[in-house]
């Protein structure tokens, strides 16, 4: 455990109080930052910039609906979320696990808990993106071939080129600009299919 | 008819639309039907929908897609939300901020100027900003469920402009939202009011064009049950209707525009300024910064064209959207999940007991008509409006997989035949 480099933590709670015990549950093994002032694209940003390792959020607050589209949308890089909820008959932890949420902590949350809690929401969370991963994997393989192929088709179309050229031509840009040919293929789709009318 | 459970507490978000229920409330229509109802403000649709699902709440204003949405797989819980009754059509709109406004002055003033007005200008724009090198756009909406996603999808697409790939699409509050707009941190979002509103009136932004105008009197907002709620409350339920159902009458009366705002400018309800709900109370739409004032009757529609009654062709829509842009990630059956989760049935059953006429078919083609009708096949003749999609194309609710195959911008995960399964 030691060795392990510390668990970036964002914490969105208006709640002093709360921030706290998690803040001192969390001394030593995660640096928690602290979001409760910025909402919408500023708290994106920053999820952006900081790339927690875990999320954890209130459940009243106005922000769920962001971090909840993020998880829908960002299947790329989604994270493990965990709720604070206050009711603690379990029914709404349930739900809320439902829904994507990777772990709750109900009320009356005690220091000793809130690492054991982080953890297993990181360690379930990489379970299930590992599987998840897998499969996306195999889709996108798919979809980046598709889209490579219509890149190339439209090159061909659009330029005069021959389907050897396109290629190469993608490949070349690719390299000269450190992206993957995927990359290419879907910029030269967005342009040229936006330019066309 | 006893009622099951007269204590009755709605959840609703603080928005323009959830109107009716504080009308219903104030006016004393929910006591007039024997309910005892306490009003929740929701700080999320993510918190409506597990307070609902919880049982913490027994009702809620809802966005109409989170009701179909419920049905599907993996997107939500377990627990399946219904409808029996429509709270308002239309509502929402697109605002741009001042700076994203005069850049789609400069790429094209012409294509500004028409109505409805389509993305054609933000097309230029955003291709403009990919060959300099700018960041994409931020585009903001509500929830990824909602209307507003949808709208400004379709909006987006009717223009060839891919939402996935062309610009950042993001989801925040309404009111941080509006905050963002003068900082250039969100350039454009589809929000309700009153908050495309409180946009112009601060100056930060520009409203450009209105959900109906995209999408043609689509249902917005929703009354919203769990499922096992309405079959074991059925008179519950039904008082519930009958009285929201008063005060959407009661709103669709013009001399009541001015007590609405007054009413739903309490902290208890929406908490802005009455100024600020009354354009779209008022039915005019005209917005207060607006130089040439653009006359809009059907900004937010109550009671009127049959609003209330929950189509199942809207469902299927919305079904079809959340398809189109790879909400759904494995086979449905979206007639199956329309028949069970819209109740037109219980809402005629409610509705013609009071003398409000009913449509007698459960789906009607969209798109199909450019000027206002007049529906025969119902109690007695209703006007309905102009039914136009902003790309011109039509809607059978008959055949989604078909509207589908139709949309050249998708971000499809499953097949469209996918949608139709026979068992």
């Amino acid at each position: 455990m030691t060795a392990a480099p510390p668990l970036i933590v964002l914490l969105i709670d208006s709640d002093p109080d709360r921030a706290k015990i998690v803040e001192e549950g969390l001394r030593g093994a995660a640096a928690v930052k602290q979001a409760n002032m910025l909402h919408g694209p500023e708290l994106l940003s920053l999820i952006q910039q900081l790339q927690p390792d875990a999320i954890i959020i209130d459940c009243d607050s106005p922000d769920r609906d962001t971090i909840e589209n993020l998880q829908l949308v960002a299947r790329e890089n989604p994270k493990p979320i965990v709720m604070f909820v206050e009711n603690g008959d379990g029914s709404l932890a349930k739900e809320a696990v439902r829904s994507g949420v990777s772990a709750y902590i109900v009320d009356g949350l005690s220091e000793k808990r809130v690492l054991p809690v982080v953890e297993i929401a990181i360690e379930r969370f990489r379970m299930f993106d590992a599987l998840w991963r897998d499969l996306e994997k195999s889709k996108a393989d798919l979809q980046a071939r598709k889209l490579i192929e219509r890149a190339k088709g439209l090159l061909m179309e659009k330029r005069q080129m021959t389907e050897n050229e396109a290629y190469t031509a993608m490949r070349k840009i690719a390299m000269e600009k450190g992206k993957s040919i995927k990359e290419v293929a879907e910029s030269i789709l967005s342009v040229l299919t936006l330019l066309d009318d | 008819m006893s009622i099951e459970q007269p204590l009755l507490k709605i959840g609703f978000v603080p928005l323009t639309d959830m109107a009716p229920l504080a009308i219903a409330k104030e006016k004393g229509f929910f006591e007039k039907y024997g309910l005892d109802v306490r009003l929740v403000a929701q700080n999320s649709w993510s918190q409506v929908r597990e307070r609902l699902a919880l049982g913490e709440i027994d009702a809620a204003h809802i966005l109409a897609p989170m009701i179909p949405a419920s049905w599907l797989n993996g997107a939500f819980a377990d627990e399946k939300f219904v409808s029996a009754l429509t709270l308002n059509l239309n509502g929402n709109a697109i605002t741009v901020s001042n700076s994203l406004y005069q850049e789609l002055l400069d790429a094209d003033f012409d294509a500004m100027l028409e109505r409805p007005t389509t993305a054609r200008a933000l097309r230029k724009v955003i291709l403009r900003r990919a060959e300099t090198g700018r960041e994409p756009l931020t585009i903001g909406s509500v929830f990824p469920f909602s209307s507003h996603n949808f709208a400004m999808r379709y909006w987006l697409g009717a223009q060839k402009i891919n939402p996935d790939r062309d610009v950042h699409m993001i989801v925040a509050p309404p009111p941080i939202m509006a905050e963002h707009m003068e900082s250039g941190k969100v350039d454009a979002f589809c929000v309700g009011e009153p908050w495309n509103t409180v946009a112009e009136t601060k100056g930060v932004g520009r409203t450009i064009v209105r959900t109906n105008e995209i999408l043609g009197n689509m249902t917005e907002k929703m009354l919203g049950v769990r499922q096992r709620w309405a079959s074991e409350n059925p008179n519950t339920h039904r008082a519930l209707i009958l009285a929201v159902l008063e005060a959407l009458r009661w709103l669709d009366a013009k001399e009541n525009c001015l007590e609405s705002t007054q009413i739903l400018s309490s902290s208890h309800y929406v908490g802005v300024k009455p100024h600020l709900l009354a354009p779209a109370l008022g039915g005019g739409g005209a917005l207060p910064s607006r130089r040439s004032l653009v006359e809009f009757p059907d900004y937010l529609v109550f009671h009127h064209y049959a609003a209330n009654f929950p189509w199942r062709s809207h469902a299927v829509w919305y079904l079809t959207q959340m398809v189109r842009w790879g909400q759904v990630a494995e086979p449905i059956n979206v007639f199956d999940i329309v028949r069970d989760a819209f109740l037109p049935e219980f809402y005629r059953e409610a509705a013609s007991a009071v003398g409000i006429p009913c449509p007698a078919d459960d789906d009607f083609a969209n798109g199909a008509c450019a000027r206002p009708w007049v529906l025969h096949d119902a109690d007695a003749p209703i006007v309905m409006p102009r039914q136009e999609f902003i790309d011109g194309r039509d809607f059978d609710a008959r055949d989604p997989v078909g509207y589908i195959d139709g949309f050249a911008q998708h971000n499809l995960r499953i097949r469209a035949s996918d949608i139709a399964a026979k068992d």
